[in-house]
């Protein structure tokens, strides 16, 4: 039966990857670049020779990663813990919380344009506001599935206030924590290549358009593939991180 | 009188992650109209498969499962009904809704289908509940309410694995009694499968008791005593006490394996 | 009792906190703390609800229409994806990779080719959002399918239920949950392509409004497009959630 589904998936492949090159020869270069293009693309890309610059671009884009990150994560774990510690605010904001989450990042992205420019900044505010909602709310499905049961036991036992919470509390969390912490480092991502693509000067997503815009399709696929390598590796490293957060807690 | 229900050297063999088990090898049984027969056995005696062989789920590999005369080879709603362990009611449908399932699936008139479910509510005890979902009833209740959906579609023979499984004690015994009222007042064939010593000798005609895997018929009772049933006249007591000397090497060796 | 008193708390600090930001806001503003250029005060914004009024409902128009013909090719094929995955296993075990990497990965790097074969324009902002919001709705009916209770299938096929039967009488109401989920992530997701496509592209609608609002630097309109934009969303959303909690009755639970 494992021989039946490799064979559906190779199918697929082949005749995916067939009906392009066809595709390609056929109909417009310009849009079906068929492998047989991609590939030397990609080479050109690597050697940076299409876009000598590449480099620069990349650890732009990284760096605007990792700082969106960061303040995502100082900002959701402080709001969840603010909102998920104290009963009268997390009833107070939670909701308020809740309906922001109803609406779509995007539209929040002009105003942020405006107020930070074209530059770096404005991606790693929007990169920012992506992340930091699905780590908030993980902190407080995390504190909320802390069975009071457990911190029954610790105070029985000697254990309350900040012990309580780094042996009982933040152990039986950490899973659920851990969760939303990949799902906000890949929203952070998404943030700042969608805020890179929807205007920049600067940045692997400003390359894409630049390659777009001159109907450089063959770049462009180069390019793609190589942010999806770069969206891939960090969702990857996430989940190591995962995984070892759930070795621990099991 | 020819038997409602006959088995003939059945043989089922399961291949699992850790190699083939065989389940059942070379049962035969009978079971006449009316009766009650217990199945009784250790876990993973094969009592359940054999069930499922009755009830059309479970193919055998070898030998005969006949019904009425007609060999069975897929569920057949005219002639047995199934009540598992698990009620396995919808949770999308009121009570009054599950019991009519069965009746609905032969596309019997919704006018005719919702009297008849509530003509069984009240031998059911289930009248105040019927607009009530599954996750408000209780165990026992929901577990009516998969008798209940057995009952209406008016099958001779229904079948019972364990239905009382994952009830307290009082309550199985409740049931029991209640069951027993049912069967006597429709006078359908029953095979009730249980781990329960004390079940298979307050309700069943007949009690077949099956040996560990590979499972065979180890030896078959009749009760012909009366109901309510005497637990400690002294037929019963010595009964007991056969049943369990025959139950209680199997276990061991269920244990053991 | 306790919960009168409390529900009256939690309003008052609502109140308050919105209050107070809205007051320390329009003073920061008038102080000239704050750029006006590129933060408004709230009096600025309000007044500017008038001037862009009709052109913002206008463009909001435009993105809902298109976003509602998304909306329902992405329900149709990823409830029909889903219950195709979910039911026939070979498929989707094989299938599954594919549609996870293709999950996973943010449409829009794909966006620029789409707009290069499909040009400007309503339909390469339908076509994206479609497959926006169709891959969380397929994913999810994929799952609920495949994970329907064995125990009510079984119950199902003893009591004689042809294959049919078995679809319409207890996997779809099964699924009902799932699928009520999806279409609620479904048309956030749906609403978020559109007014990226009209963003990318300059296409007519809220997003072009908005863009083309922060590139002249108008930021009293800006705000008040964005509140009215995000004001919509909410709006489309609870009425879902309000909907969703009707048609789950017999599940009983708190979301």
């Amino acid at each position: 039966m494992n021989k039946q589904i490799l064979l559906i998936r190779a199918a697929i492949l082949v005749g995916l990857l067939g009906a392009w090159e066809i595709a390609g020869r056929l109909a417009n270069p310009l849009l079906y670049v068929p492998p047989s293009a991609a590939v030397p693309a990609l080479g050109r890309l690597l050697a940076l020779r299409s876009y000598p610059d590449l480099a620069q671009h990349l650890l732009l884009t990284l760096r605007e990663i990792v700082v969106a990150y960061g303040l995502a994560i100082a900002a959701g774990l402080g709001c969840g813990f603010a909102l998920g510690f104290n009963r009268l605010v997390g009833r107070a904001y939670g909701p308020i919380l809740a309906a922001l989450y109803a609406v779509p990042a995007v539209v929040w992205y002009p105003s942020l344009m405006l107020f930070f420019g074209l530059d770096a900044a404005s991606k790693i505010a929007f990169g920012f506001l992506l992340g930091f909602f699905p780590i908030t709310l993980a902190v407080l499905a995390g504190i909320r599935q802390v069975s009071p049961q457990m911190l029954v036991v610790a105070r029985a036992f000697g254990a309350d206030g900040l012990m309580a919470f780094r042996k009982v509390t933040l152990p039986a969390m950490l899973f659920t924590l851990v969760g939303g912490l990949r799902t906000g480092l890949a929203l952070t991502v998404i943030g700042v290549i969608v805020g890179e693509i929807l205007g920049s000067k600067s940045g692997m997503g400003s390359l894409i358009n630049h390659a777009y815009g001159l109907f450089r399709t063959a770049d462009y696929i180069a390019l793609v593939v190589v942010t999806l390598v770069l969206i891939v590796g960090s969702d990857a490293l996430a989940a190591v991180v995962e995984h070892r957060a759930q070795r621990w807690t099991e | 009188m020819s038997e409602l229900i006959v088995v003939e050297g059945v043989c089922k063999r399961f291949v699992t992650s850790s190699g083939p088990v065989d389940a059942l090898r070379d049962v035969s049984l009978s079971v006449g109209a009316g009766e009650f027969c217990t199945l009784i056995g250790p876990s993973g005696c094969g009592k359940s498969t054999l069930l499922g062989m009755l009830g059309g789920l479970v193919a055998a590999d070898a030998g005969r499962v006949a019904v009425d005369g007609r060999p069975v080879d897929a569920p057949d709603p005219r002639r047995v009904a199934t009540v598992f362990q698990d009620p396995g009611l919808f949770p999308w449908r009121t009570t009054l809704e599950n019991v009519e399932f069965g009746l609905e699936l032969q596309g019997v008139p919704s006018a005719r289908r919702r009297r008849v479910a509530t003509d069984l509510l009240g031998p059911l005890g289930l009248r105040d509940f019927a607009a009530k979902y599954p996750r408000e009833l209780s165990g026992g209740m929901r577990q009516r309410v998969a008798i209940g959906r057995a009952l209406a579609i008016d099958t001779p023979i229904v079948l019972m694995d364990e239905p009382f499984g994952a009830l307290d004690e009082q309550t199985r015994v409740l049931m029991g009694e209640w069951l027993l009222d049912i069967w006597r007042r429709t006078r359908k064939t029953v095979v009730f499968v249980t781990h329960s010593l004390h079940e298979a000798l307050a309700l069943s005609t007949r009690v077949v008791v099956m040996t560990a895997r590979p499972g065979r018929i180890k030896s078959v009772l009749e009760l012909p005593m009366p109901y309510p049933r005497a637990m400690e006249s002294a037929e019963l007591v010595a009964l007991r006490a056969k049943l369990w000397s025959d139950i209680r090497d199997e276990s061991l060796r269920a244990m053991q394996s | 009792m306790d919960g009168v008193k409390e529900t009256l708390r939690v309003r008052a600090v609502q109140g308050l906190s919105v209050t107070a930001l809205l007051l320390a806001w329009e003073g920061a503003a008038r102080a000239g703390w704050v750029d006006p250029l590129f933060v408004p005060a709230p009096s600025a914004v309000l007044g500017a609800f008038g001037r862009i009024g009709r052109a913002a409902l206008a463009g909001l128009g435009d993105t809902l229409l298109k976003t509602a013909i998304a909306y329902v090719l992405a329900v149709v094929i990823g409830v029909g994806g889903g219950l195709l995955l979910g039911a026939v296993g070979p498929l989707r075990r094989a299938v599954n990779p594919f549609v996870i990497a293709l999950y996973g990965m943010p449409k829009i790097l794909v966006l620029p080719w789409i707009m290069l074969s499909l040009g400007f324009g309503a339909t390469p902002a339908v076509v994206y959002a479609t497959i926006h919001g169709a891959f969380p709705i397929l994913v999810l009916v994929t799952g609920a399918v495949r994970d329907v209770d064995r125990n009510l299938v079984t119950v199902a096929r003893a009591f004689g239920a042809r294959r049919g039967q078995l679809y319409w009488k207890v996997v779809l109401p099964a699924i009902v949950p799932t699928v009520l989920a999806g279409m609620r992530l479904g048309i956030v997701f749906c609403l978020l392509g559109v007014l990226v496509v009209e963003m990318f592209a300059g296409v007519r609608g809220m997003g072009y409004v908005l863009s083309s609002l922060a590139n002249g630097f108008r930021a009293p309109e800006l705000f008040a497009a964005t509140a009215l934009v995000s004001a919509a969303s909410i709006v489309i959303v609870l009425s879902l959630d309000v909907l969703n909690d009707r048609l789950s009755q017999w599940r009983g639970e708190i979301r």
